[in-house]
């Protein structure tokens, strides 16, 4: 199941919520996505699995949707998600300044290692900025959590801000973290070190031969 | 209360009177309604008391009587035009298009001050169908407000431009919405960057104009170069989807150079390579994850499978990697096992996934993902217990991670061992009111843990009536008790699996619900496109697959509770066989456990569900399918076998024959060799042959049997007909 990476929509709040569900401590009803998504259309995305078909396949392509709260539509299936927002908190210490918060983050174990978290971040950092205006970005990160440490200080560079503590309800410790955007630091292409760039108008399939014959 | 004293006709003071009761935790709470309709009655026409009617049935979600009642107060003067912004969101929530304009517009013109009223208006036409309304309005506030906003109403404006630019492309004119999107992008006020990009491209491919297109799709790639529509996309309009391979793989090999860390580059090729090119770039594909120790590297090619030609190479590949030297480091190894087993697994040769996933464990003990897999596999033979042991074991080695957790639980349920599931899943849960998590898992709408609880519930309703057969056949000095004891299980168990269907159904009534403050909320924040994605998934909430299920469920206890009522009216009555102290102590206890475990929220006073299946024995005939009427009606879906199969053994049970042949029809035209069919054809088949069907039913149903069925409905003898069916709809399902 080839994973793609794309704009949450309502369709997949259930899934979303099911996600949380499954992996994460810290659970909301399911207004609480919709009031997300009906906020900040742009703010959250999801990793699915896809099903795609195949040339000459021999099974038939299942069109049922899997009665399991994980799929959105056949061979769809939630495995991530980014649920992201502007803070809009009345009490915020800093309403000056527009920035964003991620509310929620998680990737199913079993789809884990194949930089999914750190994907569906990139798409919410840059959405944040260019739709919002986001200046900066931040959030909390239970203590003893090491890969999403990991991820937060050295894949995308947040900075510690502070300890926040028992931030959690069963008493557990936060560091707040925080990072600064710049959109035209933020493209995901840029992050792929790759040695070669597309320049967006030159023909693709020029100087490919096949057989012999030109494909053009 | 002194109002209504002086004048017992002052119809104002009776809707209040009942308003107010139903806000209040008085005991004459349930008196609310009758108090709201005898104010209606003393006068229908009296502004107000319509208006506090409208309020009432509002809170009471009753919202289409509500809207009768905003609209009578309007309608007899009422001189409160906020009514109409009310009456526009109990529209919109019952989906009341027709009569939403006036409404919208009617406060509009009350407060134009404010650009959400536009939008609104504009979004009722648009509901409509009248785009060119639904654009007119909207072009007329952007022409007011030019000039006159500030940085806080810029993503609102950038929304409203993008709102319009959809309006005018679903009207069909793909040129003009082209031209003004020139002229957005030429403006510079709207934000969503991906919007602008893909609106783009899908009107250059409309308008045939692929070339310009597939550049738009490429530059959508370096926004986001895992999203694998683009990538499908650009191939579209590049042409390229029916060209030799060999192009296409050397497309793909350029794309995976521009970005070298994206999945689809490198996936897509296998989905369309054959031979030697396929089995080189599978390698490729899978020792890079392998050697990474990706756990997801089985899973990332299983559609591979669909083509049987793939197989023995995918198996070659990982096999030979498995064996060869190369493959030194022993956590690849286990994870190359790992690959194994599912491999095994997926074409059903459950001894050798065992005896692979063993080896992969022997090698590292450690690795919670092997003992998933491995419960999986027990799972998948029908060995519960040990499926679930197995998980359990995984959970033990990871008491942090909620995933482990949750397949555990799952696990648990699975083998109806629901106290174990129970606790171990409220380790997770808030238990601040209620000894375990269940009631938390309530609140949280946690449907999985829901659904698999019912299905536990049920299986062991079913189990305690086979029990039950088993016990009559053997009789015994404790036969009687023995019986007892079932029989008080089965209600138990029904009534707990009504219950937990119900909960679903009731979930998912909530999430209708919570649509209704987005009616307004969207047009202030400026969200009007997401907005209508609210709308089309309410649209289609209650078809969901996952619901349906639940669905099904329940109205499978329904009937079943209705097609032996004398059986459970007997239960329901029976006086309990004589006891012992002692042993009434101990069925006190067992009682006060299963309660302990299944409370659903602090307030339930029916925690075991018996005042349900009560309820249902004791009712009047024709009220007995009321409620489940109501709920099939209201999920119904043209389009879903499992609604359809719903709708015929609904209308069987009210013998409206007519009814059931619709349905069949419709599961006919959407599978026309669906398993199903056979089973409810041959319900009624046999209706033609009874005597108590009337002659003029009989002859619409053969007539409308014959289209689909053709000679079979002619023939009488059953056992023929019966073996017709199976060949033509059971011939699959071994």
């Amino acid at each position: 199941m080839a994973i793609t990476i794309r704009l949450a929509t309502i369709d997949d709040l259930q899934g979303m919520q099911n996600a949380n569900l499954s992996n994460l401590p810290e659970n909301y009803t399911f207004k609480y996505y919709l009031y997300h998504l009906l906020s900040w259309p742009q703010a959250s995305f999801v990793a699915t699995t896809t099903d795609p078909e195949l040339l000459e396949q021999d099974e038939t392509q299942v069109t049922d949707i899997k009665k399991d709260t994980q799929y959105v539509r056949s061979g769809e299936k939630i495995v991530g998600y980014v649920l992201g927002k502007m803070d809009d908190d009345p009490d915020s210490t800093d309403k000056e300044t527009p920035h964003g918060h991620v509310t929620s983050l998680s990737v199913m174990r079993t789809y884990r290692r194949m930089g999914l978290a750190d994907k569906l971040m990139r798409q919410c950092l840059f959405a944040l900025c260019e739709n919002y205006k986001a200046e900066y970005v931040s959030l909390h990160v239970r203590k003893s959590n090491r890969a999403a440490l990991h991820l937060y200080k050295d894949t995308l560079k947040f900075e510690v801000l502070s300890i926040e503590n028992s931030y959690y309800q069963d008493g557990e410790d936060a560091y707040y973290m925080k990072k600064k955007l710049k959109l035209d630091e933020l493209l995901a292409s840029t992050f792929q070190n790759a040695q070669e760039e597309d320049d967006l108008e030159s023909d693709l399939l020029e100087g490919i031969v096949v057989d012999g014959v030109s494909a053009l | 209360d002194s109002v209504i004293k002086r004048n017992s006709n002052h119809a104002q003071s009776f809707t209040l009177k009942g308003l107010v009761l139903e806000s209040s935790d008085l005991p004459e709470k349930d008196e609310a309604e009758s108090y709201v309709q005898k104010g209606l009655k003393k006068n229908p026409k009296q502004p107000l008391a319509c208006h506090i009617a409208g309020i009432y049935y509002r809170q009471v979600k009753n919202y289409a009587e509500a809207s009768k009642w905003y609209q009578a107060a309007l309608d007899n003067n009422s001189t409160n035009k906020g009514i109409w912004r009310d009456l526009s969101t109990m529209q919109s929530q019952i989906r009341d298009y027709k009569n939403l304009p006036k409404s919208r517009l009617e406060f509009l013109e009350e407060q134009s001050g404010y650009r959400c009223n536009w939008t609104g208006a504009a979004l009722a036409h648009y509901l409509n169908g009248d785009y060119a309304a639904a654009e007119k309005v909207l072009t007329k506030i952007e022409d007011v407000i030019k000039g006159s906003l500030g940085e806080s109403d810029m993503y609102e404006h950038s929304e409203c431009h993008l709102l319009k630019n959809k309006i005018i492309a679903d009207s069909g004119d793909y040129a003009r919405a082209l031209k003004d999107l020139d002229e957005l992008v030429e403006g510079g006020e709207v934000r969503d960057g991906t919007a602008l990009l893909e609106f783009r491209a899908l009107y250059l491919e409309k308008l045939g104009r692929d070339q310009e297109a597939s550049k738009i799709y490429r530059q959508l790639l370096k926004r986001n170069p895992d999203n694998v529509d683009y990538y499908h996309s650009l191939e579209r309009t590049l042409g390229t989807l029916n060209k030799p391979a060999a192009l296409r793989l050397a497309l793909y090999e350029k794309l995976a150079r521009f970005y070298p860390r994206s999945d689809p580059p490198k996936f897509i090729p296998l989905t369309f390579l054959k031979g030697d090119a396929f089995e080189k770039k599978l390698r490729e594909y899978i020792l890079g994850q392998l050697k990474r120790g990706v756990p997801a590297t089985f899973v990332n090619v299983k559609p591979l499978y669909k083509r049987k030609s793939n197989i023995p190479v995918i198996f070659k590949i990982v096999n030979e990697f498995y064996n060869s030297e190369e493959n030194s480091d022993p956590l690849i190894h286990t994870w190359t096992a790992y690959f194994l087993a599912q491999h095994y697994y997926r074409i059903h040769d459950y001894k050798n996934a065992i005896a692979i996933i063993d080896e992969a464990i022997h090698l590292t003990p450690t690795l919670v993902e092997l003992y998933i897999v491995k419960a999986r596999i027990y799972k998948r033979i029908n060995q519960l217990e040990k499926a679930s042991s197995i998980m359990e074991e995984a959970r033990l080695m990871d008491l942090q991670d909620r995933f482990i957790n949750y397949k555990s639980t799952k696990y648990f349920l699975r083998a109806n061992n629901i106290n174990a599931a129970v606790d171990t899943i409220s380790l997770f849960t808030k238990n601040d009111e209620t000894s375990n998590g269940v009631a938390d898992l309530h609140t949280m709408q946690c449907i999985w843990f829901l659904t698999e609880s019912a299905d536990a519930y049920f299986r062991l309703y079913k189990s305690a009536l086979q029990q039950i057969e088993t016990v009559k056949k053997t009789p015994s000095e404790t036969q009687a008790e023995e019986l007892f004891n079932l029989n008080k299980d089965v209600v138990t168990y029904s009534g707990l699996a009504l219950k937990r269907y119900g909960a679903v159904i009731e979930t998912f009534g909530v999430y209708w619900d919570d649509q209704l403050d987005f009616h307004q909320y969207c047009l202030r924040k400026g969200t009007p496109r997401a907005y209508l994605d609210m709308l089309s998934w309410g649209d289609h909430v209650f078809h969901q697959p996952i619901y349906m299920k639940s669905l099904v469920g329940y109205s499978n206890v329904t009937f079943d509770i209705l097609h032996n009522e004398e059986y459970f009216k007997e239960v329901l009555t029976a006086r309990p066989v004589k006891k012992s102290k002692k042993e009434k102590k101990e069925e006190g206890k067992k009682r006060e456990l299963l309660i302990k475990y299944a409370r659903a929220n602090v307030k339930d006073e029916d925690v075991l569900g018996e005042t349900l299946v009560k309820k249902l024995v004791d009712m009047k005939n024709k009220d007995k399918l009321g409620e489940l009427t109501k709920l099939i009606t209201k999920s119904e879906y043209d389009l879903s076998i499992d609604s359809q199969i719903l709708k015929f053994k609904l209308n069987f049970e009210l013998k409206k024959f007519v009814l059931c042949l619709q349905s069949l029809n419709k599961i006919h035209a959407v599978n026309a060799t669906h398993p199903s069919i056979g089973a409810l054809y041959l319900k009624l088949h046999q209706e033609l042959n009874d005597s108590n069907v009337q002659d003029a039913i009989k002859k619409i149903l053969i007539l409308g049997l014959t289209k689909n069925f053709g000679t079979l409905v002619k023939n009488e003898n059953r056992e023929l007909v019966i073996d017709e069916l199976v060949k033509i709809y059971l011939k699959h399902d071994t």
